[in-house]
């Protein structure tokens, strides 16, 4: 058994769901976190968002580029959704594939991480099964 | 690779961030949550509060940054000189994967 935490973005939930419902891996928790990743080290990407930023602010003043700067120095930490799925240790591969492929973006960074986890037991309280009966 | 799951008090929480960042490990996920620990929770009187708020905060490194992550945490978590009940608690688990979804490759 193996538990997969994966971190993904707010906007990309259901499509993380509709995925994880697809390859079979119906039960899951989420719950809202908070998080930040590696810092960006690409100073394109960061310049590329800063214009967008300045852009969507529609003005330049010292306020907001205070803010937007705050906003891509790393420090932030930005709200995700964290899924936490056990699976059988066969299910895994696809389980990872299947979140990789709904969660990919064009954006480079801040896709989110996954993390697969060893599991030792778990028991399904109705029934009092435990291991890879009780998943 | 390991994780680190650390539950700290929600004032120290910033600190322990910063630290962790100048320390060269950036990345964390931060919970709130409620808990109680060895203590029973807290009682005053006749009530007794036993769903304390904490953060958690998670984080994933290799197996040689452990301790000094470890050193950070505990440095910064605490209260005072000597600590106090309700600083928190450090939990580390093994971790078998680790996968990037920006650039869908294996590796933190």
């Amino acid at each position: 058994m193996k538990e997969i935490i994966a971190v993904v973005r707010m906007n990309k939930v259901s499509a993380t769901k509709k995925a994880l419902v697809q390859v079979g891996a119906t039960g899951f928790t989420a719950s809202k976190v908070m998080g930040r990743g590696r810092l960006v080290e690409d100073k394109a990407i960061i310049a590329e968002r800063r214009a967008t930023l300045l852009m969507l602010a529609q003005k330049n003043d010292a306020t907001t580029d205070k803010l937007v700067t705050e906003f891509l120095d790393g420090t932030r930490l930005f709200p995700r959704r964290l899924f936490n799925v056990m699976a059988h240790d066969e299910d895994v591969p696809k389980i990872v594939a299947a979140i990789i492929d709904a969660n990919k973006t064009e954006n480079k960074v801040g896709d989110g991480k996954i993390f697969v986890l060893p599991m030792l037991d778990a028991v399904r309280v109705r029934t009092k099964e435990s291991g890879d009966a009780a998943i | 690779m390991i994780m680190i799951r650390a539950v700290v008090r929600p004032d120290k929480k910033e600190v322990v961030l910063d630290e962790l960042s100048v320390a060269g490990f950036h990345a964390a996920t931060v919970i709130d949550v409620v808990g109680r620990g060895k203590q029973k929770g807290i009682k005053f009187g006749d009530v007794v509060y036993d769903e304390i708020p904490k953060s958690l905060i998670m984080l994933v490194v290799n197996d040689e940054d452990k301790e000094d992550v470890l050193t950070v945490i505990l440095h910064y978590a605490k209260t005072g000189g000597e600590g106090a009940f309700g600083d928190g608690k450090i939990f580390i688990s093994p971790m078998d994967e680790v996968y990037t979804v920006s650039s869908g490759t294996a590796g933190l």
